[in-house]
């Protein structure tokens, strides 16, 4: 692979989730002259991204908007309904047929308590897979493990035990292990700071900084939470809803937000002030992904929406500032403030 | 069960004494069940030894060895007679005495054939139509031959004797019953097949439904739908209906019985694995376990069966238990084993019809052990169920 | 003590909260003492096992066993609530004060419909008519920013969203007007944008009302942004408490300040987090002394012995034997 052969792309990657009427509703519409309609979810819509060989790229967004499937549609443990994939230039059929490439894609999950397997000791939960795909010989499983879980500030003792005798921190550390006992190239993850303690989030990050300054692997950051993206990302990716609304480095994204949802998130996210905060009534929900609003999914909520955010649909385009998003108004809005009424 | 090690599962069960106990009661009846011919004081299967005058005999009687028929040709010359250890001595004019030369013979009855017209014996009953004379247990084992007129001086008769029966040194601790087994015995051979009934049928009922319940879980769809209708089928029959039905159709045997209570049971455990799994296969460690791309199966086996056992483990503990109570409810019926290889059902059915005529002991010592074993192994499975439960734990 | 204590709404002092396992006692509260005037929001941060939760859960007298509140007082209004019964306590409960949970699913009843537990909100403590019972709800779900409350109120929680169940819980906690208010992390499951929103609405109505309220959060810049005074928990015992202004400018204590510190908002991107080392120390039959020595930098001799607490200023108090010198934070 050369150097310009991002180390992973997906183009217009789609994923809907068909919920089929039961077979009394089903029945029942019948009866009455009606056919039950299968609610169709499109919880990936189209989505192009690009990560390169080293990179840490983030992918922000609030319920519903689809990270959690798209982190599920990179790891290969789920399948994309259209569109395509391409690891290190190949495309991903490819290479989930291909155990051995396929385990260079890995993920940490979000909750610590059952992403672990409570009947296995650490010893099996993380050298089973080096050992079942040939990496290691069983001999050497015992000594091998001992050395990853040293990576990540574990020691010996802990091989004999099991998930429930380790706290929180602790755990994610294990699911991290398991990760990196595979030797991964790309490391997604889901949430991976989420649930742990405020002081416990410094140390796993920095676990997750260390790593990669190690080993020079590539993340895909997923997050809610814009401190830890800022701190952490080269890149960011905000989705709103199943779509890509805005594509950024972190630090322009941060100083110079381009889509009005992400100057939203922006303004909403809590921030360490010495006095209350003037907080801006902002309005409107999430909408439900199984009825999404026409058009432009955000135009509900934005203070800037025309009668043509809810008739077009956004594109992803570049913008002046090296980044892209796919507000249809973007010319016209930018260097607007957001309203305070 | 599933967030402890092994070592804080069993403190956590000892903390209970009425399971400790039933725990104990269950070993003691497994390991009656794997000694029995050790333990057992004789062979209830062994049919040479039955003898019919053993039957019915109450708690704690001894075994009378079987007696012994003589039969004798005695020639009295001269007014003296003898045959083997039998003697003849003169009593006076009209009277002969006859008896073993050993005294401490036990005669139980003398008959005595063939006397000259006129002679009888003293004391003794007469067969209605032949000239037999029978004297029941003759005092010193000797009886009085008698006439009126005096005794012709020779003649002969034949004396047919049966001594009766010797305390041997066996007991029969709980009694026996109507064949002339000895209780205990039959009741430790009866323990033998139901804890072989019930583990064998229970486990293998466990195999085959949990395999099934993990496919269904996994495949989903048409294969799902197969195998839980199939369930629900099964689970509408009452267990002993089916039980009879199977036994009908294959005949008895043991091995029959067994195949009997595996069709029963394999739909609980085909059930309960598979909510369990449907469950299980939505938390983060199964697909955790994708993406460390394992096959299907090592997932399926390796990883999702170990957090589906503890709930099987309570249901095969109280499965067993149902088997030995239905093993016990088809023997008791009369179908499944043979008369001679009695369970504790079919002891409790042949000594049914003894129970009103105070010959309880038949029908109550095997119903008191089945009574006891099926507890023990229900209190058992109640505690594992409760500490499996995570709301009853702190 | 420093503040005037007329209108405390509530006071607390010396509170012991303790569990007896199996294990042996886990004494989740330890020694907590702090009071709240009518009309303030005060923060309640901490991380897991810091007692916060179970700090709230005995204001609202419902420690269950194997727990029980071992020794200290509850001042509410005057009244001491350690010693009602438990029918009076009933009485109390959401009509003086009102609780306020994390997850509006588990607090709704799902096969309820929202008018059917307004209702029976209201009627537990008062017998009203229906038709003003309606006009009440329709007036607290307005205020909480529902639009069209009157139909909503026919519906199941499970027609909702996460923040307009959330709101609905509030608006059924605020039915009655309670003088107090406990919140325990009631917007950790939303979204960011609906947390801005619900954290907006709370704040007007507390303005308006004039209630107390105890808002309990791991999240020190929420609370930032919406409390009054912030009181730090860690390991079942208070660290330190006073005005935001304080707490976040100057604070003195290690641990509010390794807490700052830690945050990624207050470190260089790209570069390690300042991290706490260790981990948090067992609860069960924890002793007497800083439950942070262990950790702390500033370590001293006496810190294994029953810390005492030191007023910095009038509104500003900690519990520390070796405190951060005056100055602020950088």
């Amino acid at each position: 692979m050369n150097q310009e052969t991002p180390i992973f792309e997906a183009h217009d990657l789609t994923k809907t989730f068909v919920v089929k009427p039961d077979f009394l509703a089903a029945a029942a519409a019948k009866l009455m002259g009606k056919t039950a309609a299968s609610q169709v979810v499109r919880a990936v819509d189209n989505i192009s991204l690009t990560l390169k060989d080293g990179e840490t790229l983030g992918i922000v967004g609030e319920s519903g908007c689809g990270k959690s499937t798209l982190a599920r549609m990179i790891a290969g443990i789920s399948d994309a309904t259209s569109g395509d994939m391409k690891f290190k230039g190949k495309n991903y059929e490819n290479v989930l047929g291909n155990t051995a490439e396929a385990l260079k894609i890995q993920m940490i999950f979000q909750d610590p308590m059952s992403s672990l397997n409570p009947r296995h000791k650490v010893l099996d939960i993380v050298g089973e897979g080096p050992v079942t795909h040939g990496i290691i010989k069983r001999s050497e499983m015992r000594e091998y493990v001992t050395g990853i879980l040293k990576t990540v500030g574990l020691g010996e003792e802990h091989l004999s035990r099991f998930p429930h005798q380790f706290s929180g921190g602790q755990r994610q550390r294990i699911g991290i292990a398991r990760a990196l006992a595979v030797k991964p190239e790309l490391l997604i993850c889901d949430e991976a700071v989420a649930a742990l303690d405020v002081s416990v989030q410094a140390q796993i990050a920095n676990l997750f900084m260390d790593i990669r300054a190690a080993t020079g692997l590539s993340m895909l950051f997923i997050s809610h939470d814009l401190s830890v993206i800022r701190h952490i990302c080269d890149k960011v990716v905000v989705m709103y809803l199943g779509r890509v609304v805005e594509v950024a480095d972190t630090k322009t994204l941060f100083e110079a937000p381009a889509h009005p949802y992400t100057r939203m998130l922006l303004e909403g996210m809590p921030k360490i002030s010495l006095e209350r905060r003037q907080f801006l009534p902002i309005q409107g929900e999430i909408p439900s992904p199984l009825d999404p609003p026409a058009g432009c999914h955000f135009h509900p909520r934005c203070q800037f929406a025309t009668d043509r955010c809810q008739a077009e649909t956004p594109q992803l385009k570049t913008d002046d500032r090296g980044g892209a998003n796919n507000c249809l108004r973007y010319s016209e809005i930018v260097g607007v403030e957001l309203d305070d009424a | 069960m599933s967030n402890r090690t092994p070592k804080e599962f069993l403190k956590q069960f000892g903390e209970n004494r009425i399971a400790i106990v039933c725990l104990a009661i269950t070993v003691g009846f497994i390991i009656c069940a794997i000694f029995a011919p050790l333990i057992a004081p004789s062979n209830p299967y062994d049919l040479e030894r039955l003898q019919l005058t053993d039957s019915l005999l109450p708690v704690g009687s001894k075994q009378i060895a079987p007696s012994q028929e003589l039969r004798l040709d005695v020639n009295v010359i001269e007014g003296v007679g003898d045959a083997d250890g039998f003697v003849t001595t003169p009593c006076g004019d009209g009277c002969l005495e006859f008896g073993p030369t050993d005294v401490n013979v036990d005669i139980g009855s003398m008959e005595i054939r063939d006397l000259p017209d006129g002679v009888t014996v003293d004391g003794a009953k007469k067969h209605p139509i032949r000239n037999w004379w029978t004297v029941i247990a003759p005092e010193n084992g000797t009886v009085s031959i008698v006439s009126d007129t005096p005794l012709p001086r020779s003649f002969a008769f034949k004396a047919i004797t049966e001594t009766t029966g010797l305390e041997t040194g066996f007991t029969f601790y709980l009694g026996s019953d109507g064949f002339g087994r000895d209780m205990l015995s039959a009741i430790i051979y009866g323990i033998r097949i139901s804890i072989l009934v019930g583990i064998a049928a229970a486990g293998t009922a466990m195999v085959i439904g949990t395999l099934l319940g993990l496919i269904a879980a996994w495949f989903g769809g048409a294969v799902d739908s197969i195998i839980m209708r199939s369930v629900d089928f099964m689970l509408g029959f009452p267990s002993l209906l089916v039980g009879l039905v199977v036994l009908a159709v294959l005949g008895s045997g043991i091995d029959k019985i067994i195949f009997a209570v595996i069709a029963v049971q394999w739909a609980y455990y085909a059930r309960t694995t598979r909510s369990v799994a449907l469950v299980e296969l939505n938390k983060e460690y199964v697909e955790a376990a994708r993406c460390q791309r394992f096959s299907s199966t090592r997932i399926m086996l390796r990883h999702v069966l170990p957090n589906c056992l503890p709930p099987l483990i309570v249901l095969l503990t109280l499965n067993v238990a149902s088997a030995i109570s239905l093993e016990a409810s088809l023997s008791f019926l009369g179908m499944g084993l043979p008369l001679t290889e009695p369970s504790l059902g079919m002891l409790i059915a042949n000594g049914y019809e003894f129970i009103f005529s105070s010959k309880y002991w038949v029908s109550l010592y095997p119903g008191l052990v089945l009574l006891i074993m099926i507890i023990a192994m229900n209190l058992l499975g109640d505690r594992l169920r409760d500490m499996n439960n995570p709301r009853l734990n702190n | 003590m420093g503040r005037d204590m007329s209108e405390n709404v509530l006071q607390i002092d010396n509170l012991n909260t303790w569990f007896h396992t199996r294990q042996g006692d886990v004494k989740s509260v330890r020694d907590v003492s702090f009071d709240i005037k009518a009309g303030e929001v005060l923060g309640i941060v901490g991380e897991s096992g810091s007692g916060k939760s179970v700090t709230g859960m005995s204001i609202m007298g419902q420690i269950d066993e194997p727990g029980e509140i071992v020794s200290g007082s509850i001042k509410f209004k005057g009244k001491e609530l350690t010693e009602l019964t438990f029918e009076d306590m009933r009485h109390l409960r959401g009509k003086e004060i009102a609780m306020i949970f994390q997850n509006p699913l588990m607090t709704l009843n799902p096969v309820l419909r929202i008018r059917d537990q307004m209702f029976e909100a209201i009627a537990e403590h008062e017998s009203v008519p229906k038709a003003e019972m309606e006009e009440r709800c329709i007036k607290a779900l307005e205020a909480v920013g529902i639009p069209s409350p009157a139909e909503r109120l026919s519906r199941y929680p499970h027609e909702f969203s996460g923040g307009m169940r959330q709101r609905i819980v509030i608006a059924t906690a605020l039915l009655h007007g309670p003088d107090l208010i406990i919140a325990d992390e009631p917007t950790t499951a939303l979204d960011v944008t609906i947390q801005a929103q619900i954290i907006y609405k709370v704040r007007q109505l507390i303005d308006e009302l004039g209630r107390a309220m105890i808002w309990i959060s791991h999240d020190l810049a929420t609370l930032s942004e919406l409390a009054d005074r912030v009181m730090v928990m860690y390991a079942g015992t208070t660290m330190e408490i006073g005005t935001t202004a304080e707490i976040i400018g100057s604070p003195r204590h290690p641990y509010t300040r390794k807490l700052l510190e830690s945050l990624p908002s207050r470190n260089t991107p790209g570069e390690r987090l300042q991290q706490i080392r260790g981990n948090m120390p067992s609860l069960v039959d924890i002793g007497p002394g800083c439950p942070f020595a262990s950790r702390c930098d500033r370590v001293t001799g006496q810190c294994s012995d029953a810390i005492a607490k030191t007023e910095v200023s009038e509104s500003h108090a900690i519990w520390c034997c070796n405190p951060h010198p005056a100055e602020d934070l950088k």
